[in-house]
């Protein structure tokens, strides 16, 4: 037999149509096609927006003053609440959060237990805004029902305290409601992910529950938990609409000082708040780049 | 007295029974193995060992000392586990180390130890690399230091070769069973591969449903299985129904065509009494002191060592036979008449 005819089946073959036809790519393309075009209008779009805004002054001519703006005292403050603000409830929210999820995951409690607090962090962890602002308020506000009830039951007058919900603490014990659960809802996988076998060959060792934890489970779940904590850092730093519903621009967050540059009456400076924002655009994407580095490490110590 | 005893073992999970019944005496620097199929019961006999599950009843005595109740990081008992369960955020060398450094022992000591488990493995290069940067036989290779490095009184392998491949598997058992013999260590290997158990164990424990079919010499568990479960699950079996039994006369027949036997006296024989031959034990053609059955060849099967002949010998009965390959067989065709013949010896009753 000659090796003609094999050769041509080989040619044949290889012009054949492919299995999946071309037009098949090109719907997976279309597919994504309104996120490419979401990302292109409500990010990449405003960010060239700010940029640009951030170095032009009131009359359209580029200048430096803007940013040159950005330590002024006030506005150093406001990045100053702002920050502290975003560690204390990236703090508050990450050990709460944990301790929830670990509860869940490793802990002993029924699995129907698990389900309820997934399904509730995934809600709550975007209910933010108005809305929150309003149920803190009629709970926990001067009148609110809890507040009420501490006080007439109880004898407990939370104001006569020294507590009140607009105020620094106020305002950090409100975020706090979106903060833990996304730390439940980053850290959850990372806890799953942690093996029976780890814990056992440690104890097999000859390892405490102590040394267990300090020595191999923590260091293990370090990357995950610092990245969810800066995941919750930067979730705070970049709200809005409930400190300033809570609050009504008492608290002089950087969002709030933002909005006030833009669309304020007296403080109108659009070039000052499009440089805070830029201010903002670099601290959530350092937080972001150290996130997935923390996850990329985590991610590739766990890889088998 | 036995270095490792275990008494009237049983463990039970809600109503499941797990473990029932077991009761094993392991001598010092034995290589036993707890050989069965899956949800047998033998890993959750090796965790009670271990220390990971309480036994529901019984004692486990390790070097005369009660040990049941005494917790898993207390009884310096080395486990290796089935997926290596290396701590990922260390190198090699802090996951040799680890046990020592846990028990305070002196810096350079551990560095003297890790670096002798590093050789005892032919790992020594590889000190300060992490698990994700091995393959799964050098992970389990650093598992196994890791676990002999606190110098265990007893070492425990969970199915330790299950997750590799062919090659690497009979490599590494051979590892296994060197540094066992150096060390002399008492060993407990958990697995379902019945030829593991076989090439690596002084005593093999066959179960089945939480309990011990048959405890004997890889030689004895294959050459006089006692259960019908252990003459099946160890190696291969024809299991052929008989007629006209004469246990006097130790013959019968077995489609149509006469078979004696040498079956023992104190064996059980159950209501339903079926031939037991293995494979191995048949020759295509006649012999002296051997039964003779003529067939029909209805498939062959080829295996590289082993040719596997399938021959119906009538009333529906197929046997297999496997026959050596060799390039001077002379092999029959599908659809030839064949005699094929096996020891009298050679057969028993189950």
């Amino acid at each position: 037999m000659s090796s003609k005819p094999n050769a041509e089946i080989v040619q044949t073959k290889r012009d054949a149509p492919q299995a999946r036809p071309a037009m098949a790519r090109w719907r997976d393309w279309l597919g994504v096609t309104p996120f490419f075009l979401f990302t292109f209008l409500f990010i990449v779009l405003p960010s060239v927006y700010l940029l640009v805004g951030a170095f032009r002054d009131t009359r359209g001519q580029i200048t430096l003053k803007n940013f040159v703006g950005l330590f002024a005292p006030e506005i150093l403050s406001a990045y100053w609440v702002t920050i502290r603000i975003s560690a204390v409830t990236a703090l508050g929210g990450g050990l709460l959060g944990f301790m929830m999820a670990y509860a869940v995951t490793v802990g002993g409690l029924p699995r129907w237990v698990r389900t309820i607090l997934l399904t509730f962090s995934g809600v709550a962890a975007n209910f933010a805004g108005v809305p929150l602002a309003f149920a803190f308020i009629a709970t926990l506000g001067r009148t609110g029902m809890v507040t009420v009830f501490l006080k007439t039951v109880l004898g407990l007058d939370l104001y006569d305290q020294g507590f009140s919900l607009y105020s620094f603490w106020g305002l950090s014990f409100t975020y706090l409601y979106f903060q833990f659960p996304l730390m439940v809802l980053t850290i959850t996988p990372a806890l799953d992910g942690l093996k029976r076998e780890w814990r056992e060959a440690a104890e097999n060792l000859g390892a405490s529950t102590f040394q267990y934890w300090t020595r191999v489970a923590l260091p293990i779940l370090m990357p995950p938990i610092l990245g969810a904590m800066i995941l919750l850092f930067g979730n705070s730093f970049g709200a809005y609409a409930t400190a300033l519903s809570l609050t009504g621009g008492f608290i002089n967050l950087v969002t709030i000082v933002i909005g006030s540059q833009i669309k304020g009456d007296i403080l109108y400076n659009p070039g000052l708040g499009y440089a805070l924002a830029v201010g903002m655009v670099i601290v959530m994407a350092t937080a972001m780049m150290i996130y997935f580095a923390l996850r990329r490490r985590s991610e590739r110590w766990l890889r088998q | 007295m036995s270095f490792l005893t275990l008494v009237d073992i049983s463990k039970t999970f809600g109503a499941t029974v797990a473990v029932a019944d077991f009761n094993l005496d392991i001598e010092k620097g034995e290589f036993v193995s707890f050989l069965g199929p899956s949800g047998c019961g033998k890993t959750t006999t090796l965790r009670m060992i271990a220390g990971f599950e309480l036994p529901t009843t019984g004692n486990i005595t390790l070097d005369g000392a009660d040990i049941t109740f005494q917790p898993s990081n207390q009884r310096n008992v080395g486990m290796v586990f089935q997926a290596y369960a290396l701590f990922p955020n260390m190198t090699v060398a802090q996951n040799i180390g680890f046990g020592l450094q846990v028990r305070k022992t002196p810096p350079a000591e551990v560095r003297r130890r890790v670096d002798e488990m590093l050789t005892l493995i032919h790992l020594e290069e590889f000190a300060s690399r992490y698990p994700y940067q091995m393959s799964g036989g050098q992970q389990q290779r650093v598992a196994l230091a890791r676990a002999l490095a606190i110098q265990p009184r007893v070492l425990l392998l969970d199915e330790p070769l299950s997750a590799l491949d062919a090659k690497i598997r009979v490599e590494l058992r051979l590892e296994i069973r060197r540094i066992q013999q150096t060390l002399g260590i008492t060993t407990v290997y958990v697995t379902h591969d019945q030829e593991e158990a076989l090439s690596l164990s002084d005593r093999v424990v066959v179960m089945s449903r939480g309990r011990m079919e048959q405890v004997g010499t890889p030689y004895e568990i294959y050459n006089y299985p006692t259960t019908e479960f252990v003459a099946s699950f160890v190696g291969q079996l024809n299991l052929l129904p008989i007629a006209n039994l004469d246990r006097d006369a130790r013959s019968c027949t077995l489609a149509g065509q006469p078979i004696r036997f040498e079956h023992s006296g104190d064996r059980p024989i159950s209501d339903t009494p079926r031939l037991a031959i293995r494979p191995e034990e048949f020759w295509l053609g006649d012999g002296q002191e051997r039964n003779l059955l003529r067939g029909r060849v209805e498939t062959l099967i080829f295996l590289g060592a082993i040719i596997r002949v399938r021959v119906d010998i009538g009333d529906g009965v197929l046997i297999s036979a496997d026959l050596f390959n060799a390039r001077s067989l002379n092999l029959p065709r599908v659809g030839d008449e064949v005699l094929v013949s096996f020891p009298v010896h050679a057969c028993w009753l189950i």
